[in-house]
């Protein structure tokens, strides 16, 4: 009896130790995506995804107003993206090619509580070690996922700051899909803002010219269309009707999220010259799914193996509004 | 159909079913197809250097429109026969370390090879330039955006050797 006792206490305590595991675990995403938004940090970040390799330098500062963050490539063509209260400019030889905005300006803060208990039911989150990345130390997570519908993902935070050092996507093979990983990194300190202003000047003057390629944000619609064999966990985070660049009707966008990664359907109506995109495409753990369905053209786009997209798309119908 | 087939392959079948399918796979020549293209894009998906590419239907489908040659027997014409065989086997050779080069190359040469058997679309290509517009739409509201702030817009304008 007294042993059963003690076997009980020990399973338990086992149990709470796990449980104590898995909140911080969970506390440090929130820290990460605190960091991310807080912090003024400069750097030189490696991209990595099949043979592919690209570095970029990423600056992010927090002014008064809002975040400001510029990424811009240093490896092929000359791209530039920069963001500022919910709008991405792209720049690529210097020429601004795309304008994107969404409504909702702050989603700050990011992460919240039900997004959290939705990552539990979906992820094994556990630490996994301390390592040390770009100089600085970090702690190592690990969210293994509950079903093979979706990706391994795997953390490096800076103790000090929280802020993400090194993310690595692993398939079911516990093989990298994808990473970033800084190489060089400043936290803090002076960081270069000439640029925010001289942007903002190129942002007026760009504008105008491109109104009609400008894509705004959406405004929320029920289109009736539903999927069927969503996988556990995806809940609806978004239905919108947005316009898109090249395209004459708006489109349906119904974004879903597990609280790590998200899944995207575009529907929209096909213009008979489609008959080449149907088939999947591929770009490190972004996966998209074209295929047209009653005339129209459904995409599914997510950063979830292709079996997902394929099933989520082969599952799309119209319900009627 | 295709939803047990991605099953089976994910091992999520009870015995019984698996077996079930499997003969109803090997009956149904859609159904095999099917089976096929599922371990291709897997393949290709899972392991870009090492992929299972079944060339012996596209050989065998050949070799049926090949002139046989008809002569009479004679010691002279066999040694020729052999030296024809030996050449046709060292092309054939040839063919597979070519066709298995082009696999080790690049991405690439993998939808290439894809659409060479029975016009199947690519199983995997890299995602087109022209698409680029739904990875921003969609990256905007991804919670990668969160974690790794900006850097995770390096997918949607990641240069690729084939955007040019």
């Amino acid at each position: 009896m007294r042993m059963c006792v003690a076997f009980c206490g020990l399973l338990l305590a086992a149990a709470n130790t796990y449980a104590g595991e898995r909140q911080v675990s969970l506390d440090w995403l929130k820290t990460v995506a605190f960091a991310a938004h807080q912090t003024d940090y400069s750097g030189v970040f490696v991209y990595q995804y099949d043979n592919h390799v690209e570095t970029s330098r990423i600056t992010h500062v927090v002014e008064p107003d809002s975040e400001y963050e510029k990424l811009e490539s240093l490896d092929g063509p000359k791209r530039e993206i920069i963001r500022h209260h919910g709008h991405v400019w792209c720049y690529i030889s210097h020429r601004m090619v795309q304008v994107d905005s969404h409504q909702g300006h702050s989603r700050f803060p990011s992460l919240l509580p039900e997004q959290l208990s939705t990552m539990d039911a979906n992820y094994r989150a556990k630490e996994a070690g301390m390592e040390r990345v770009a100089g600085y130390n970090t702690q190592v997570i690990l969210f293994q996922p509950r079903d093979n519908l979706r990706y391994a993902h795997k953390i490096w935070a800076h103790t000090d700051s929280g802020l993400l050092l090194k993310a690595a996507v692993l398939g079911d093979k516990n093989q990298v899909i994808e990473q970033y990983a800084f190489t060089q990194l400043q936290i803090g300190g002076s960081i270069d803002r000439s640029w925010i202003g001289a942007k903002n000047q190129a942002q007026h003057d760009a504008e105008p010219s491109t109104s009609p390629e400008l894509a705004k944000g959406g405004t929320p619609t029920n289109s009736g269309w539903v999927v069927d064999a969503l996988p556990a966990g995806f809940r609806k985070t978004m239905e919108i009707q947005r316009s898109m660049r090249g395209r004459h009707a708006p489109v349906t966008q119904i974004v879903f999220s597990d609280g790590l990664s998200a899944i995207s359907i575009f529907i929209e109506p096909a213009d008979g010259d489609e008959d080449d995109v149907d088939g999947l495409s591929s770009r490190g753990t972004v996966n998209l799914y074209h295929k047209v369905l009653d005339k129209h053209l459904i995409t599914v786009v997510g950063e979830v193996p292709p079996r997902t997209v394929m099933q989520v798309l082969d599952s799309v119908r119209y319900n009627g509004r | 159909m295709k939803q047990e087939i991605s099953a089976l392959m994910d091992g999520e079948l009870f015995e019984d079913e698996a077996e079930d399918l499997l003969d109803r796979v090997k009956r149904d020549s859609d159904a095999h197809q099917n089976w096929a293209v599922y371990h291709l894009i897997g393949d290709v998906l899972r392991q870009p250097e090492h992929i299972h590419c079944d060339l012996s239907a596209k050989v065998r489908e050949r070799m049926r429109d090949e002139h046989t040659v008809l002569a009479p027997r004679g010691r002279a014409v066999k040694q020729k026969m052999r030296a024809v065989a030996l050449s046709a086997v060292a092309s054939l050779v040839a063919v597979g370390v070519v066709a298995w080069m082009s696999l080790q190359i690049g991405p690439e040469a993998v939808p290439q090879m894809a659409m060479q058997q029975s016009g199947l679309r690519p199983a995997s290509a890299q995602i087109q330039p022209k698409s680029n517009d739904y990875l921003m739409a969609h990256q905007e509201f991804s919670p990668s955006i969160d974690m790794n702030g900006g850097a995770s817009y390096i997918r949607t304008v990641s240069y690729s050797t084939d955007e040019k």
